[in-house]
């Protein structure tokens, strides 16, 4: 592909020439206009369902955005572009609980709790890793912010609409989300690197705790100030309170006590994961993830029990000491006990090939090919909340549809065509070399043209970016 | 008759204004000059009348009066309003190295100058000397709105009338404008603190609001309750009550069209009025920026022109034949096609945005004045502006954005005395200036 076609685009001038536009915008079907919804009927498949099995020599029409029809022989509306599936699979994009693809900062990794900080403000649309993941298969992520915090900041559930802008990118409706993190990320960075609070497990759930107090402590004053200015203005008599200004770490946690953001926390420990889950208890938080969760399968009846949900590598562990203790059967003994769990890539180059992650859940744990597919479509939908509009292949649901040239947990298949609202997003045969919205004028064909080096090795933790150097600067503390 | 009329009164007006001031400083005029005006037009052999800082007369025929100090022109000499820059960090104190600043011992809880949050300093309260101002002058620059560099709230932006030495320079107008920009707090990895990211800053100028907000209306109940406990006063907060009361703008310096965004959706929750100053992609959000009615003080720190695009100016200009063409692939050429698209839309953004109808003045943002001689030839060569268009957009556009067009940005009589002599058409090659005068001022840089 490399030197076969000279097209390419350029999304933020809309200055193509007028045959690249006329290609573009016919075959793959892009455009500048965020949010756009397409129409396709595709014919002929292997529907794979997710929610009522797989359909062979099935039709799927999506109109404006939306799966109208599931069935046999269905007609194409009018200017309804047609594509003959015979012989592939069709499947719901694939979803990934969690993703720093194109986080501007992941890691606000100065202070244990950045609760008020979000990703949603930390949006880049013109990251190329978008195309990349698209071309995987993938239309939905979660970005995440790093585990550098025990409170970090909120996510931001986002469509790989790839063109749009940051917040075109939006998937509208998704409820909220939080990451906390637990265990050695925030104690290095802070305990260590910082000589603040938490230095220790005991120490990280404190700063839960006392942050949770404080909120409560804060949302009784700020509402009783409300009650004594309101009574203050309306009679004129006695003393004005003294104003409680509006705290907005306070506010978000109080929002999470009040069950309004879903918490995604980065766990590894079966004890750590069950010192949450007591917490959440005493302050009723119910919606929650436990993110990697390498040692969930040991507790996977109590976390049942609480109606926790996991998400969690399918064989990757001993990357540092608090994951040694993990195996491949995981994701297998979780759901074997009840517990939605999704398999998530946590890493740029993961997130394309995230179906070969799920069909090893059925290698290792011999589970089921279709409660594979979930761990990568509905189960991380449940997680996030959207899955009454994503996850699977559903009337009314949004036409976010990947075709696959075989069964996608054929190591062989690839994703050929990927739709998101019914948009043609990614197509195999018109997929040009440059895909990239933005460069920077300042960078010669040398330097630019390494865009492509999108296989990353694995070797670090992506929820710590950029926070590495805090615990190089620990060690020098150490020895002052 | 009404010309008769308006003559006399005109001539009376001037009178009594010579009688006046004819007490007390002699006026100066600059005879046989070409007057290039704001809007593009030219008077030929124009004389230039100003007494006090103040232009008294200005035009062909022109009275000149007994008291005045005379310079000829000699019809060669070219003058223009004095350029104005909306916002320059000149004379601002040095930043400090992240090296030397202290490690902190709650980096997520920072005193408020180490967060950058700094929005009580003024650029008249802490200037110090810098060839900036001299530099400045010889580009022609007679007026600039000033702030000191720093980090996510760096200060209030002041107008001065500008002069070559620190010492003469005089403050014309104090806070104008808060500035701010999305610069996380200093200090890196090894001495930062909160906030550290762009997500950050965002959270914590909601929160400085917010408290600013609880304080003022703290202050305003204990002043009609005395016997209530006393507000803790705090001077970065009561400087922030400007921006809570929408009483001034917020001079923002942003220039990635996401941060512009970023910027839209702080306005919306805060309702302020908004400058975009340096605004890079300003040009891709030119309809909501119109719509919503921001000026942009553009800068021209261009990025470099693409090396192979030069070259190939370069041997177009030699006018010698292409002795051999470059061949290089297809791949390269589909990114040098679209490096050469952003490029150009860059040093296009003030064109753009001026022919979206959106108000472009200039702000030099930053960028070191050397760059100046080489960033205007290619606002002039590949910016699609032409002359009248950059004069414009440094004096008239940019006084009215900055709230001075009453008496500055044009040559009018009654208007401030901020003009520059060039020696040619300021386009044209070796163009210098020869005098500049700034508040009536006149500087002179013969030999240069």
């Amino acid at each position: 592909m490399l030197f076969q076609t000279e097209l390419f685009i350029n999304l933020r001038e809309i200055k193509m020439k007028k045959l690249l536009t006329l290609i573009i915008l016919g075959v793959i079907g892009f455009s500048v206009q965020a949010q756009e919804k397409g129409s396709v009927l595709i014919q002929n498949a292997t529907v794979i369902t997710i929610t009522d099995g797989d359909l062979e020599d099935t039709d799927v029409l999506i109109r404006d955005g939306i799966i109208e029809k599931i069935g046999k022989d269905l007609r194409a509306p009018r200017r309804v572009e047609t594509i003959d599936a015979a012989g592939k699979y069709v499947m719901p994009g694939i979803i990934d609980a969690h993703s720093h693809l194109n986080g501007v900062d992941i890691n606000e990794g100065r202070n244990p709790v950045t609760a008020e900080v979000t990703m949603e403000e930390s949006v880049d649309p013109n990251e190329v890793g978008i195309y990349h993941a698209l071309a995987g298969g993938a239309t939905t992520i979660h970005l995440m912010h790093g585990s550098a915090n025990v409170i970090g900041g909120q996510g931001e559930t986002l469509k790989l609409r790839y063109g749009a802008t940051q917040e075109g990118m939006k998937f509208k409706g998704a409820p909220r989300t939080i990451k906390f993190a637990l265990g050695e990320n925030p104690t290095r960075v802070h305990g260590q690197g910082n000589g603040v609070q938490p230095r220790t497990r005991m120490g990280v759930e404190q700063v839960i705790r006392n942050h949770f107090n404080e909120a409560l402590d804060y949302k009784r004053k700020r509402e009783a100030y409300f009650a004594a200015q309101s009574l203050y203005d309306r009679r004129g008599e006695g003393t004005p309170p003294v104003p409680v200004a509006k705290n907005l770490r306070y506010e978000v946690l109080n929002d999470i006590i009040e069950g309004e953001i879903l918490v995604h926390c980065h766990s590894y420990r079966a004890d750590e994961i069950l010192m949450l889950m007591r917490v959440f208890n005493d302050y009723g938080v119910e919606n929650y993830t436990f993110q990697h969760a390498n040692e969930a399968f040991k507790v996977a009846p109590e976390l049942a029990k609480n109606g926790a949900h996991t998400s969690v590598f399918s064989d990757w562990w001993a990357y540092k000491f608090e994951v040694y203790y993990s195996t491949a059967y995981n994701a297998s003994i979780l759901n074997a006990n009840g517990v939605i769990n999704s398999i998530n890539s946590d890493n740029d180059q993961l997130l394309r090939t995230l179906n070969h992650e799920a069909s090893k859940v059925v290698r290792y744990g011999n589970t089921s090919v279709n409660d594979a597919l979930k761990m990568i479509t509905l189960h991380p939908a449940i997680q996030l909340g959207i899955d009454d509009r994503v996850g699977s292949i559903e009337e009314g649901k949004d036409g976010d549809v990947v075709i696959w040239s075989g069964h996608p947990f054929d190591i062989f298949s690839k994703a050929e065509m990927t739709f998101v609202d019914g948009k043609k997003y990614f197509d195999m045969e018109n997929d040009p070399d440059d895909m990239r919205i933005h460069i920077d004028p300042g960078t010669e064909f040398e330097d630019g043209a390494n865009f492509r080096q999108i296989v990353d090795n694995r070797d670090e933790d992506t929820c710590l970016q950029d926070t590495f150097i805090l615990f190089d600067q620990q060690s020098a503390h150490n020895h002052n | 008759m009404r010309k008769f009329i308006l003559f006399l009164v005109l001539l009376f007006v001037g009178w009594s204004g010579t009688y006046l001031q004819a007490q007390t400083t002699p006026a100066h005029a600059l005879t046989n000059v070409t007057l290039h005006h704001h809007d593009g037009s030219l008077t030929e052999s124009a004389t230039i009348v100003w007494r006090n800082g103040v232009l008294e007369a200005i035009g062909t025929s022109v009275n000149i009066p007994f008291d005045a100090f005379e310079i000829d022109g000699g019809d060669s000499l070219h003058v223009y309003p004095g350029f104005i820059d909306g916002l320059a960090t000149w004379g601002s104190p040095d930043l400090p190295q992240s090296q030397d600043l202290p490690r902190l011992d709650e980096p997520g809880n920072p005193p408020y100058d180490r967060a950058g949050i700094q929005p009580e300093r003024t650029p008249s309260a802490i200037m110090k000397e810098d060839k900036a101002f001299e530099t400045g002058m010889k580009a022609g620059f007679m007026t600039a709105a000033l702030y000191p560099e720093g980090y996510m709230l760096p200060g209030q932006a002041e107008a001065f009338y500008l002069a070559s030495d620190k010492s003469e320079i005089e403050l014309m107008q104090e806070t104008m404008a808060l500035v701010g920009s999305f610069e996380e707090a200093p200090g890196g990895w090894t001495n930062g603190a909160y906030p550290s990211t762009m997500m950050g800053v965002m959270a914590q100028f909601r929160q400085l609001m917010f408290d600013a907000a609880a304080l003022q209306q703290h202050m305003q109940y204990y002043s009609q309750n005395p016997e209530m406990p006393a507000p803790k006063r705090d001077k970065v907060l009561e400087a922030l009550f400007t921006l809570v009361n929408q009483e001034k703008p917020f001079f923002f310096h942003v220039d990635q069209k996401e941060h512009i965004e970023r910027l839209l959706k702080l306005q919306d929750e805060f309702g302020f009025d908004v400058v975009i100053v340096s605004g890079k992609e300003a040009y891709a959000k030119a309809n909501e920026l119109k719509k919503r009615n921001i000026p942009v003080l553009a800068g021209i720190d261009f990025t470099e022109m693409p090396e192979w695009y030069k070259k190939q100016k370069d041997a177009e200009d030699s006018e010698e034949e292409t002795s051999e063409e470059e061949e290089i692939s297809e791949e390269e050429q589909a990114y040098r096609d679209k490096q050469l698209d952003a490029w150009k839309a860059e040093v296009t953004n003030i064109k753009k945005l001026m022919d979206a109808g959106v108000a472009v003045g200039y702000a030099s943002a930053g960028m070191d004045l050397k760059e100046w001689p080489d960033k205007l030839e290619i606002l002039l060569d590949e910016g699609n502006l032409t002359e009248d268009g950059i004069v414009q957009l440094l004096t008239i556009n940019t006084a009215k954005i900055l709230g001075i067009d009453k008496t500055h940005g044009s040559l009018v009589k009654g208007k401030n005395a901020s003009f520059t002599v060039f020696n040619k058409a300021m386009t044209e090659d070796k163009a210098k200036v020869r005098h500049a005068i700034s508040n009536g001022i006149i500087h002179q840089f013969e030999g240069n």
